[in-house]
């Protein structure tokens, strides 16, 4: 009898579900947050692995494009095309369809460091949390990781100048930190019109946003591994937009085993961005990201 | 002093000969069947440990249906079976790993070949994991006990005489 | 001397009583290892391995003294295989379990295995050829509590490599043996099982509502009257959307599945009939992952298991979100004597299978799109897979038998393999297969196995305008053949050597040979294999769940024992 009864209310553990009815969406839908001009807020940095050949990609753009809607401007998309299988251009007897070869010898290096294609995209990162176990996220887990990375301290604020030739970023100290830090500075192009594969469909027009172009730094951001609030450092990085489409237009034609074609130039300045981040080099965590239009 | 010496070797050499004999054999017990349950063909559940054969030996056999090796032994033996009964009273009891994607084919399988065995299914493996089986075909012997005396994983044509070898050795 | 003696005499005497009422308990296990070395090889696209060898292995102890049981499993992957997932790194003990059994009542802690009804909601198990283990941890209570009636109830969390999946599982299962329960001696058996799970994982969102507790149902009823046999079961899962912000991709549809099976079954003369449906039932473990790792049902793809290569060349994954199937089966023996028969008797087993996609796919709910597919619909919907095959056996003297198999099947390529529609269309293959075992003498045997397959594109697939040798979307690969020699002297070794060439490649570069040779020994309850050659990239499925597998050439061994 008694075990009959421990048996019952074993099963009376279980609780109740929840059958949700419609409307799906809660009450609090929230705006997006405007950011303060005055002081600074946690940024985070989605890096969205892509390719125009992966027809399952562009559910990924548009749950980072519904994330974006949601937290505005804290929010800073990548979009990292890799691999031959998902980002190779056609042959030229294919022309025009998927001529563009989007890839770029940062994205290729940090694709095989962090092992994000070979687990098949869409993958991504959310500021590099959980290396080197946990950080290839699918799509359905960024929702919740950009919500745990936005309640995070912000030690940093960055403030980025541009003009034609250099770019000024400035990096303020909010809290005192101890720890091996570097300063990445890089390029992103959007509103690229080429092919895309999307679902069971090949897409001519469609549209590639903060597309990964250049890195054009990533050294210490100082000598020193403590930094003290109140500091500010001041790092200047001298750029020549021709010489870089050049460079990726080499690293194309160059990358014959990875079916690259030289077809990586053609960039519209007007469309273009600065990415600044701050990461520790240990555990390769982005603490602060800034993004600013480029002025060229 | 020598002869003394021989005297008492000889004797406590028997004693401990005796005892050694004795110790090894209540400690080097064979293996038990263990505690777990599998269904019969018509759905009820059946205790491992419940098989009998009045003393005689028993054959564990599994397989699966999409075993070729496994269908060919159990095929091989079936065509023989009557007369290995006969000569040693031996089972065979054949345990099906059939998962839910092929366990509903058993039965017509089975009974399409003519097969005279006890037949019992093991759906998610807990005794095949049980026993410390990896592939199949993997078959066991147990004596009037209900004791595995030996095993042999896989099956080649030729491989049911050694089987019938080794039930002729614990046969009554 | 005399004293000393017959007092050790006595000694051991009691000892010997003493030790066989202490039943000190037996200690019992098996072992396994897989090594495998990964060359370069630029034809295939082998994958090299920079650790050059790469081994899996794992080790089951288990302490049984009557009632009770403990053990556990230790795992080494330093580093796991290339068609293993890479989370499986380093060493551990990933499994223990302590369980006894007392008056009826069973519990066991720690990590265990279930499986509720047919696993349509959930199946807790192990398949080491795919790498998938989702053993539960927790705890487990088995219970009868009267004659017929089985209960068993259970709460854990479900393992993904070596750590255990955010969810948090509660089940239950009844079962009812109507003819036990009441002691009947009816002609009719029959037998009612209802099972229920849970999972409750905990999420915010910031503008949907997404359940915490999703659960689901089933019920089943197995009949069973003289050679007929009858096993219906029907699953229900509640809304259990991802936590994901687009709301296009958020689906709050419910999940239903069925499954229904008949047999019957008579000396020399068996069929089997099933159906399935699908819609929406893709339960995980964790909701927002992706991948069979967090996979906690099990649905199992209604096409049959085929041992030989080229039939297994394209197999086909279960759709848990929405597929309809059905599978025919006809177990025929002619017997001796007869025409057809022959001299020993022919066997003939006959198989049919059909999958199809359901009428405007899966169930779909949210603010903006309603859509719940036609409950059977089989002509008008997008066919996955397709299966007829007969296959023929017979003894045809003393020294040799014969297998003959002829197979035709339809294989939709762009759905299965996930590639946008038209890349490779829907193949269709016709499969010749000749086996034949040849006893030379008592003890030595020589198999041949000879197999053709035949392969062409059947939709119009498109866009490909140009050859192939420029390098784009490799085609399907067309023709294959096979042809295996194996040698075996009973009872310990064997002797293999094999080839698949892919004759018919459109890319000249690709008609390439994988040539395989094996040798074995097998004594007792150790089982070594060494083997030297080319593996082809594949899909390797047991129940419809799949895994990739790449091409690779180097040598493998493998070790199993039991003891």
């Amino acid at each position: 009898m008694k075990k009959y009864l421990t048996l019952l209310s074993a099963i009376l553990i279980i609780t109740s579900c929840d059958i949700v009815e419609g409307p799906y969406l809660t009450d609090e839908a929230i705006n997006p947050v405007d950011t303060i001009t005055n002081s600074y807020v946690k940024k985070v940095l989605v890096e969205d692995f892509t390719g125009h050949l992966c027809p399952n990609c562009p559910d990924a753009a548009r749950e980072l494009d519904a994330i974006h809607d949601i937290y505005g401007e804290q929010i800073i998309g990548m979009a990292i095309h890799v691999s031959k299988s998902f980002a190779r251009p056609y042959p030229a007897s294919q022309a025009p369809s998927f001529q563009y070869d989007f890839r770029t010898q940062w994205g290729d290096n940090w694709d095989n460091f962090y092992g994000i294609s070979e687990m098949g995209l869409p993958r991504g990162m959310v500021n590099r949390i959980g290396y080197p176990d946990n950080h290839k996220l699918s799509k359905d887990e960024w929702a919740t990781e950009v919500s745990n990375e936005l309640n995070q301290e912000v030690d940093f604020g960055i403030d980025i100048n541009s003009t034609i030739n250099s770019i000024t970023i400035s990096s303020n100290i909010l809290n005192n930190v101890n720890g091996d830090y570097n300063l990445l500075v890089c390029l992103t192009e959007s509103n690229i019109i080429n092919w895309q594969k999307d679902g069971q469909e090949n897409v001519e027009n469609y549209i590639h946003n903060h597309v990964l172009k250049s890195v054009l730094t990533d050294e210490n951001l100082s000598n020193s591994t403590s930094y003290v609030a109140g500091d500010q450092i001041e790092t200047l990085i001298n750029y020549d937009l021709t010489a870089l489409e050049q460079y990726n237009i080499d690293y194309s034609a160059n990358n014959t085993a990875e079916l690259g074609n030289g077809n990586a130039g053609d960039w519209n300045a007007a469309n273009m961005s600065i990415i600044a981040y701050i990461y520790n080099t240990n555990t390769k965590e982005i603490v602060q990201v800034e993004e600013a239009q480029l002025n060229n | 002093m020598q002869l003394k010496k021989s005297k008492m070797n000889k004797k406590t050499l028997f004693s401990f000969v005796a005892i050694a004999l004795f110790t090894t054999f209540s400690f080097a017990q064979n293996r038990a069947l263990p505690n777990k349950e599998v269904k019969t063909l018509d759905g009820s559940n059946f205790n491992i440990t419940n098989l009998e054969n009045d003393g005689n030996p028993i054959v564990i056999s599994f397989w699966a249906t999409w075993c070729k090796p496994c269908k060919k032994e159990l095929n091989n033996i079936a065509e023989i079976y009557d007369d290995w009964q006969e000569e040693t009273g031996v089972k065979l009891v054949a345990i099906s790993i059939d998962d839910t994607r092929s366990m509903m084919r058993v039965a017509p399988y089975v009974n399409a070949s003519d097969w005279e065995y006890e037949v019992y299914l093991d759906p998610n493996s807990e005794l095949k994991r049980a026993m410390g089986v990896q592939t199949v075909p993997h078959t066991f012997l147990l004596n009037g006990k209900n004791e595995i005396v030996w095993q042999h994983k896989g099956y080649v044509d030729g491989d049911e005489d050694e089987l019938l070898e080794q039930i002729q050795k614990i046969a009554k | 001397m005399k004293k000393i003696a017959s007092l050790l005499m006595v000694f051991g005497v009691s000892f010997t009583g003493f030790s066989q009422q202490l039943n000190t308990g037996e200690i019992h296990g098996d072992f396994g290892l897989n090594l495998q070395s990964y060359q370069e090889d630029e034809l295939i696209g082998a994958t090299v391995a920079d650790e050059v060898i790469l081994n899996n292995a794992y080790l089951n102890l288990n302490y049984t003294k009557g009632n009770f049981a403990t053990g556990l499993r230790y795992e080494s992957y330093l580093n796991a295989l290339a068609d293993y997932d890479s989370e499986f790194k380093g060493n551990g003990i990933p499994y223990k379990y302590a369980t006894y059994s007392i008056d009826g009542l069973e519990v066991t802690v720690g990590n265990y295995y279930e499986q509720l009804g047919s696993g349509l909601i959930f199946r807790s198990y192990e398949e080491k050829g795919l790498g998938i283990d989702n053993a539960m941890d927790g705890v487990k209570l088995k219970y009868s509590p009267t004659q017929g009636t089985y209960l068993k109830t259970f709460i854990g969390k479900s393992r993904t490599h070596f750590t255990y999946s955010d969810g948090i599982f509660r089940g239950a299962d009844l079962e009812i043996n109507i003819n036990e329960l009441l002691s009947s001696e009816n002609k009719i058996k029959t037998i009612l099982g209802g099972s229920f799970i849970s999972r409750y994982q905990e999420r915010s969102n910031l503008i949907f509502k997404i359940p915490q507790n999703v659960s689901a149902y089933a019920g089943r009823l197995n009949l069973m009257y003289g050679s007929w046999n009858y096993y219906g079961e029907y699953a229900y899962k509640i809304n259990d959307p991802a936590n994901v912000l687009s709301a296009s991709k958020m689906n709050y549809a419910r999940g239903k599945a069925f499954t229904q099976n008949i047999t019957f079954s008579k000396r020399g003369f068996g069929v089997s009939a099933e159906i399935h449906r699908t819609d929406n039932m893709t339960f995980k473990s964790d909701r927002d992952k992706d991948g069979k790792a967090y996979l906690i049902n099990y649905i199992p793809t209604l096409s049959k298991p085929h041992a030989y290569s080229l039939l297994a060349l394209y197999p086909c994954a279960t759709q848990a979100d929405g597929e309809f199937g059905m599978q025919f089966d006809v177990f025929y023996k002619m017997k001796k004597g007869t025409f057809l028969g022959g001299k020993y008797g022919t066997k003939l087993a006959f198989n049919y299978s059909r999958i199809n996609g359901l009428n405007g796919g899966n169930s779909f709910l949210n603010d903006n799109t309603e859509h719940s597919p036609m409950l059977i619909s089989i002509k008008n919907e997008e066919l996955y897979f397709q299966d007829i095959n007969l296959e023929i056996n017979k003894k045809i003297n003393k020294k040799i038998k014969a297998n003959f198999v002829i197979a035709n099947q339809t294989y939709n390529k762009d759905f299965l393999e996930g590639h946008v529609k038209g890349d490779y269309g829907v193949l269709n293959s016709t499969i010749l297969i000749t086996d034949i075992s040849y006893k030379i003498k008592r003890g030595h045997s020589l198999r041949m196995e000879l197999q053709m397959l035949n392969s062409k594109q059947l939709e119009d697939y498109s866009a490909h305008v140009g050859s192939y040798e420029n390098g784009l979307e490799e085609p399907a690969e067309g023709d294959w053949g096979m042809g295996l020699l194996e040698y075996t002297i009973s009872p310990h070794w064997f002797f293999t050597v094999q080839d698949m060439y892919n004759y018919g490649n459109e890319l000249s570069k690709k008609q390439l040979h994988y040539l395989n040779l094996t040798a074995g020994f097998i004594k007792g309850a150790n089982r070594f294999e060494i083997g030297y050659g080319k593996k082809r990239e594949g899909i390797f499925c047991v129940g419809g769940v799949c895994k990739l597998v790449p091409s690779s050439n180097g040598f493998n061994l493998s070790i199993s024992s039991s003891f």
